[in-house]
């Protein structure tokens, strides 16, 4: 480092001010000529006084900038995004508020023209030098790191000092050791620094709930016993557990995977090895829906006698319940740190209640971040020990996997809850309601084979989706917020099928079924005999927000089943 | 059950289950007569810590109550009496004084004491609702036989609203009570407005209900003031008590924590950090005592040997493996090792092979070991002492010199060095006062009995001294050399001359150098390193580790590490990290699901494309797998990731996940 250092220094001396030039010229130059000393690449410098015809030669290459995420496993299988691997290399921007400021200052001038940049490096290099930002350079140079594919020597690295501005750097996965936390963040979290391709996730790779659960259960964890041991190693602390909680502290278990299994082992064997088993109440904090007042009117049932009034707010219970404590009450609350019992009045209540002597907790926290949960009085008040319980349990009663996935990834829940939901409402309503609903499945289906036959647009199972949904208005999407509006904006489809720039307005395939054919249908085939009769059905499948109606341009109401194609059909399937 | 909001616990099976009581193998057999020798050890400890923190505030309190006598006895009508109680930064987490005082008050007089927080109502009407039900109800619990729906209503008259304060005033007029004292616990908190709206409104029926306010105050005065609006303020009659006790706090506990009866000593390290949890974070002094109580309960629990402190304990109680465990210390092997340098192999044949003999020998290292640590603290408080009387000395506080002195540093210490030097060449009359500090403190005897000889003499010289005016001086103090400077062939030379002494300094000289040799010897003899002492495992607990994973946990490095380096926690021959060269990033396919994804989201910046993860995942885990298998594995990793609070959607981009969480923060 220290020797780096001066070499920097050197450098400085020589020639103070255009810096980023130096760095472009040698971000160019690094490919050809990796093992450069640094006094040949200083003569290079030297030679480039003209800063222009290099920094254009980079510019006008941005296609090559693109970053490959992920690059590891590219290396070993070449399977993933060949397009995107001509270089690893990438632009990186600034991340000082100051800087940008700047920025923004100088595209205000340079905005016209962008063959100004010239004069654009120019004032940047100025406005540098007066501000002289020479500390946070040091911090830049540390951050400033080889292409992990070529390490370099430290002589190597004594490369020009000062601060490359929007020029190429590379982006490394793993950032320079020794850097303080907070600088750690900023690398990590480079504005701007990573492109990720805009492929899509084929929907018919997720599973559903079926599927899932089919496959986890065929699933065999391979670390089984390695699983096994770790937990028999935290069931040999089950004493010092009991120990502990009877001097008054309360537990706080924390780390990766589920601890749900372990606590109920340990309320067990607190069971079996307490001369007087104590009332012991287990909460399931990730159970959906679950608040305060559970908890406490649980609490209650065991503390109060039963039949006795609760008082409706939860403070006033707590109260009561603080004074009419009697005898010893273990409190076992799994996930103290779900969003369920986040909000601040849970956890002061269950504060409040671990404050109490005869009351002991035993709470598992799952993420990573819990104690910011509480303040320091918090804190004081639930009196833990912590305890690291990494038992690599998989969050089976936790987590809603598919639901949970789906929801990450954008796509709506209704559709998954979707095809299994129909199916079950339709099961619940009259045998025309069920025929009414497969007629206005068919006719979808049959308008969108139509539509791409008459529009000769070739559609994968993505595309297809748009083809049904994706014209919607945003004003009237309603519930179906998220996929379809999502769909339109996203735009980046893969590049993968020969795709024609559908014009859209013009041509738009019809949405869903028109409400008058539809309703001829439906008579026709002795489904209904009034349009009453017809709405009637109509409005439950509403209520299910199993279709929805919408206008198109020339003001007809139009009927569709909010759904994708594969879905659509394996509705139809069932119903036929 | 795992679905289920919340229920009572009930082993599944109905039946009882045949109650295998286990008896505890081995070592921990003992585990019983420990947990006795812990609780009786600890209950005297913490009698010692509640005794002093019950006087830390004893002279507060004792005047508030004068000030709530006052108050009463001739109450004005017109302005409210407040007390300002100056609670310090750390309030939040005492017992407030206010509590503190009704706890306190004698019963001469009849007075309603009610605490509210900021958080006890957000309006008016709501706080008011609060005080009055407060008020009220605690009137209740203490004579159940009265009317227990709505005492205060009127009788005839119409129901009145829930926050009329006229309910607190029949209250108050069919109690008699004196005094309505209202404690606002943290009035930072409160609402400026609300807060000064509640004092006018007591104001108002302060002819009627004879209010007395405290505030807590954790900040200052002022900046009560400038929240309280003006009329507010005139209607307060205030007076500022200052409770504020911190660093003082922690210096009184730990003191009562490490007096010399102590039967278990905390050692250099885990004080250290312990006082230093203490002063880094503002933590109640509460977490002092439960830290301390928490090295008692991991020594006791974890180290068979530590049953020799309780002090009923008899040869028949232990069993052989305890004995051996004693055998087998380190400080004994020591201690054998110099009986065979001394030539007394027939006693460690003795200790080794008669269980009588074993047992005796621990019982009194333990006696001999504390008593040797009970002297070190005593030297630190002679050191303490000198400190305090020898002038331009500052005084270490208890804590740090007890620190010091367990780590076996003090004896030597150059800080102990100068304070010798000093005395060295301090006049008589700083002398006499040093030395008479140390007859005052009466202890330890054999260093009292060589003193008292030399401050005998010393006095003899005082009073024979020619010139009274001048102390006597000691021959090593600068003031008696003077500095010469000559210069001979262009140098110029320094010279010390030692001015003429007379006789009487020399003599003084002499005697002063035998006082700061006589403390030398006797810092030198004390102050051994504890962990010299003999069988010092059994009385002295110097772990750091339990401690810092229990009481200050890293939850978010632990699931990183968990995930980034599986094998660390699973120890399994599959995904060690000699499969790649790195140290931690090493992706194998053999690792859990999330720990793949959690390792390919740490390569990826904040936006990460769901299907690149999911190719990269696949590529991983191996195509050899099925695929709905795979993916299976990559959404539970992904939800897990997810529920860690890891990744969360965007709607930025399709099919995209945003990164929330970096590692190594």
């Amino acid at each position: 480092m220290p020797k780096r250092r001066k070499t920097e220094e050197d450098v400085e001396d020589e020639d103070p001010t255009p810096r980023k030039t130096r760095r472009s010229a040698k971000d160019d130059e690094r490919p050809s000529s990796p093992a450069q000393t640094p006094s040949s690449r200083k003569s290079i410098l030297k030679n480039t006084p003209t800063k222009g015809g290099l920094l254009r030669s980079v510019e006008a290459t941005p296609s090559s900038l693109r970053k490959v995420l992920f690059s590891t496993p590219n290396d070993r299988k070449d399977v993933v995004e060949e397009d995107n691997e001509e270089t690893p290399t990438n632009t990186r921007n600034d991340r000082s508020a100051r800087r940008k400021s700047q920025r923004t200052l100088q595209k205000q001038i340079a905005e016209t023209e962008d063959s100004d940049e010239e004069q654009d490096e120019r004032d940047e290099a100025i406005a540098q030098a007066i501000l002289g930002d020479d500390e946070d350079e040091e911090v830049e140079d540390a951050m400033d790191v080889d292409p992990p594919s070529a390490p370099d020597t430290p002589s190597k690295t004594g490369r020009p000092r000062g601060r490359p501005k929007g020029k190429r750097r590379e982006r490394t996965p793993s950032p320079p050791p020794d850097l303080p936390p907070h600088e750690l963040y900023f690398f990590q979290n480079r504005a701007g620094a990573n492109k990720t391709s805009s492929n899509t996730l084929p929907s018919h790779l997720l599973l559903n709930h079926e599927d899932y659960f089919a496959q986890m259960k065929d699933y065999k964890d391979p670390h089984e016993p390695d699983m096994a041991r770790l937990k028999q190693l935290h069931k040999r602390s089950f004493d010092q557990w009991i120990f502990e909680l009877e001097e008054g502290f309360n537990l706080c278990l924390y780390g990766y995977g589920s601890k749900r299994n372990l606590i109920m082992d340990f309320a067990k064997h607190f069971y079996v090895h307490s001369e007087k088993p104590p009332q012991v109440v287990i909460v399931n904090g990730y159970a959906p829906g679950l608040t305060i007042r559970d908890v406490l009117t649980t609490l209650a049932s065991v503390i109060l006698p039963k039949n006795s009034k609760l008082p409706a707010q939860p403070n006033a219970l707590l109260d009561l319940l603080k004074t009419s404590i009697s005898t010893p009450v273990i409190l076992m609350i799994h996930s103290l740190d779900h969003p369920n019992l986040r909000k601040a009045q849970a956890q002061s209540i269950l504060a409040s209640l671990a404050s109490h002597p005869k009351v002991s907790l035993l709470a598992s926290c799952d993420t990573p971040n819990f104690p910011l949960l509480w303040d320091i009085s918090l804190s004081s008040q639930f009196n833990f020990l912590y305890h690291d319980t990494t038992t690599f349990d998989p969050y089976t009663a936790e987590i809603e996997v598919v639901q949970d996935v789906n929801a990450l990834l954008g796509r709506s829940r209704r559709t998954l809850g979707g095809k299994d939901g129909v199916g079950y409402v339709l099961k619940s309503l009259p045998e025309n309601a069920r025929n009414l609903f497969r007629i206005l499945v068919a006719e979808q289906l049959a308008l969108a084979v139509d539509g791409e036959e008459g529009f000769g647009i070739a559609m994968d199972s993505d595309a297809e989706d748009e083809g049904i949904l994706g014209v919607e208005n945003e004003d009237d999407i309603g519930m179906e917020q998220d996929t379809p509006s999502r769909r339109k904006k996203g735009g980046g489809r893969p590049p993968k099928k020969k795709k024609e720039p559908a014009p859209k307005p013009v041509h738009a395939p019809a949405v869903g079924v028109e409400y008058r054919t539809l309703y001829h249908k439906a008579v026709e085939e002795f489904v209904c005999s009034s349009e009453v009769n017809f709405r009637t059905l109509l409005k439950e499948f509403h209520d299910h927000q199993m279709i929805e109606s919408r206008k198109d341009a020339l003001g007809t109401e139009r009927l569709l089943v909010p759904f994708r194609r594969e879905e659509l059909e394996a509705i139809l399937e069932e119903l036929v | 059950m795992e679905y289920e909001k919340c229920y009572v616990f009930k082993p599944e099976d109905s039946r009882p289950v045949k109650r295998r009581k286990v008896e505890p193998q081995g070592l921990q057999s003992s585990w019983n007569l420990r947990k006795e020798a812990y609780q009786e050890a600890w209950k005297a400890q913490q009698d010692r810590i509640d005794e002093r923190l019950r006087t830390i505030n004893a002279t507060t309190i004792n005047g508030i109550l004068d000030f709530l006598e006052e108050a009463a006895s001739n109450a004005t009508e017109i302005r409210i009496p407040t007390g300002l109680i100056l609670a310090g930064p750390n309030s939040a987490l005492r017992t407030s004084i206010a509590a503190q005082i009704s706890s306190h008050s004698d019963t001469t007089r009849r007075r309603s004491y009610i605490q509210i927080s900021s958080s006890s109502g957000s309006n008016l009407k709501s706080l008011l609702k609060t005080i009055i039900q407060k008020a009220t109800s605690r009137a209740v619990e203490d004579d159940e036989d009265e009317l227990d729906d709505q005492p205060a209503s009127r009788k005839g008259g119409p129901k009145l609203l829930n926050y009329d304060l006229e309910l607190l005033h029949l209250h108050v007029q069919e109690r008699r009570i004196e005094q309505v004292v209202i404690a606002i616990e943290d009035p930072e908190a409160c609402d400026g407005e609300l807060l000064s709206e509640l004092i006018e409104l007591f104001s108002y029926w302060q002819d009627r209900i004879p209010f007395v306010l405290f505030f807590n105050i954790a900040t200052s005065v002022e900046f009560l003031q400038q929240r309280l609006s003006k009329t507010a303020i005139k209607h307060l009659d205030g007076r500022v008590f200052d409770a504020a006790v911190s660093s003082d706090e922690v210096e009184q506990v730990f003191d009562a924590l490490t007096t010399s009866d102590t039967s278990l000593w905390i050692g250099s390290n885990l004080s250290t950090m312990i006082l230093d949890r203490q002063s880094d974070y503002i933590q109640g002094i509460e977490s002092l005592v439960q830290a301390a109580r928490y090295a008692y309960m991991s020594h006791f629990y974890a180290n068979a040997v530590s049953i020799s402190l309780s002090p009923s304990l008899a040869l028949k109680d232990v069993t052989a493996q305890y004995l051996e465990a004693l055998r087998n210390l380190p400080s004994f092997r020591t201690f054998a090792r110099q009986l065979l340098d001394n030539g007394d192999p027939g006693r460690l044949r003795d200790l080794l092979d008669r269980d009588d003999k074993a047992f005796e020998f621990a019982q009194n290292s333990v006696r001999e070991g504390k008593e040797a640590l009970a002297e070190i603290l005593e030297a630190t408080e002679v050191v303490r002492s000198l400190q305090i009387t020898i002038p331009n000395t500052t005084a270490s506080s208890k804590s740090r010199m007890y620190v010091q002195a367990m780590s076996g540093k003090l004896a030597g210490s150059p800080m102990l060095r100068t304070l010798l030097l000093t005395l060295r060449k301090a006049p008589s009359d700083t002398a006499i006062n040093v030395a008479n500090a140390l007859l005052e403190r009466k202890t330890p005897r054999d260093l009292i009995d060589e003193l008292s000889p030399i401050v005998r003499e010393i006095e003899a010289l005082i009073k024979d001294q020619d010139d009274k005016a001048q102390p006597l001086r000691s021959e090593e103090d600068v003031k008696n050399s003077t500095l010469r400077t000559t210069v001979i062939a262009q140098k110029v030379e320094l010279s010390k001359q030692k001015s003429a002494l007379s006789k009487q300094d020399a003599a003084y000289t002499t005697i002063i150098r035998r006082l700061s040799d006589v403390l030398e010897t006797y810092f030198a003899e004390k102050l051994v390193n504890p962990k010299d002492l003999t069988l010092h495992e059994i009385f002295l607990y110097d772990l750091k580790s339990p401690f810092r994973e229990v009481f200050t946990p890293r939850p978010r490095h632990a699931v990183e590490r968990a995930l980034a380096a599986p094998h660390d926690y699973l120890d399994c021959d599959c995904c060690g990290p000699d499969h790649g060269d790195g140290d931690d990033a090493t992706l194998a396919s053999t690792q859990p699901s999330t720990a793949v994804l959690y390792q390919l989201y740490l390569e990826s910046g904040n936006m990460i494309n769901a299907s690149d993860l999911w190719q990269a995942f696949q590529a991983v885990v191996g195509d050899s797998q099925d695929e709905q298998q795979v993916m299976a594995q990559f959404q539970r990793g992904l939800a897990e990731m997810r529920y860690l609070g890891f990744v969360k959607n965007t709607r930025k981009r399709v099919d995209h996940v945003a990164k929330v969480a970096w590692r190594g923060l």
